[in-house]
């Protein structure tokens, strides 16, 4: 029997549509970053503040009291170089990509830390949000955050 | 705040991988490419289709490639309609189809023209080959009756 002629590698793409729905709480706190305002919301049982905020607590589940805007300023609480170039990456490597504490909150939001050197970026760096000129109901309405000149 | 409709959003996610595979699934692709189908020996002495580098019972290397027929049984089924991209313009099926002289499952689409009523486990199928193949599972467009 002649075998075939192997094949070393095949194209393997994968991709999914899908719609994100974002709730009646995510949707407070994007319609709030459409207005420039940071709208966190508190446990009226456990007292924990969120941000963002869903419509209930997850640690009891009761309904959050009414959103209180939040300045906006916060500190690195952990953040990572991102070096490696993928498909569809938006900025050039490196650069850096940290959870932020914001000022009154118990959470963490996920953005950008830019216009710092990476090497300078640490942990407990006061950041602030640098604001999209679009006023859009996403998370692209902060363009970035940056260290406080505060 | 504009009131208490949600928000929604289009998303797509979207990898371009490649995947290197290893000597006996290179081997079967490389017979999807020749509207070939292989099998390799397992360690019990049967063939299994779809090829597998190393035997799933006993973790040890398989064996010598095995030329096989283009036809089998489907062993299991489910009924799908037809998206974008898919091989089939209207309704089908998804199935585990048992290769003869094998032992094992081959997954695979099956056409009935759209006929659900058609679809039966033991019924016999035969590949439907593409004319243009590139070593790839998809050189084989689906299964029908046979």
């Amino acid at each position: 029997m002649t075998e075939p002629q192997p094949v070393s590698s095949i194209t393997s793409p994968f991709r999914m549509d899908y719609t994100y729905v974002a709730g009646v709480g995510r949707s407070v706190f994007l319609r709030g970053l459409a207005e420039r305002r940071l709208l966190a919301r508190r446990c009226p049982s456990c007292a924990q503040v969120y941000l963002p905020p869903p419509e209930f607590c997850s640690r009891c589940l009761t309904e959050l009291e009414e959103p209180v805007e939040l300045s906006g300023n916060g500190v690195v609480s952990t953040f990572c170089v991102v070096n490696f170039p993928f498909p569809g990456q938006t900025f050039e490597p490196p650069y850096v990509v940290a959870h932020i504490q914001i000022d009154g909150a118990a959470t963490r939001l996920m953005h950008l830390v830019r216009e710092v050197e990476p090497g300078e970026v640490h942990i407990g760096m006061a950041v602030e949000p640098v604001w999209s000129t679009e006023r859009e109901a996403s998370m692209n309405s902060i363009r970035h955050f940056r260290p406080s000149h505060a | 705040m504009g009131g208490h409709v949600t928000l929604s959003a289009p998303y797509t996610v979207e990898f371009p991988f490649d995947r290197t595979v290893g000597p006996k699934i290179g081997a079967f692709l490389g017979g999807l490419r020749d509207g070939n189908l292989y099998g390799v020996r397992a360690s019990d002495g049967t063939v299994l289709c779809p090829a597998l580098e190393f035997d799933p019972r006993t973790a040890e290397e398989t064996g010598e490639l095995v030329p096989l027929g283009d036809h089998g049984t489907v062993r299991a089924w489910t009924w799908v309609p037809s998206r974008a991209g898919d091989a089939i313009p209207h309704d089908f099926a998804w199935a585990l189809i048992e290769i003869d002289g094998t032992t094992g499952a081959l997954f695979h689409a099956v056409d009935t023209g759209g006929d659900m009523a058609r679809m039966v486990i033991g019924m016999r199928v035969s590949a439907r080959w593409r004319s243009e193949r590139v070593g790839d599972i998809r050189d084989i467009e689906c299964f029908e009756p046979a």
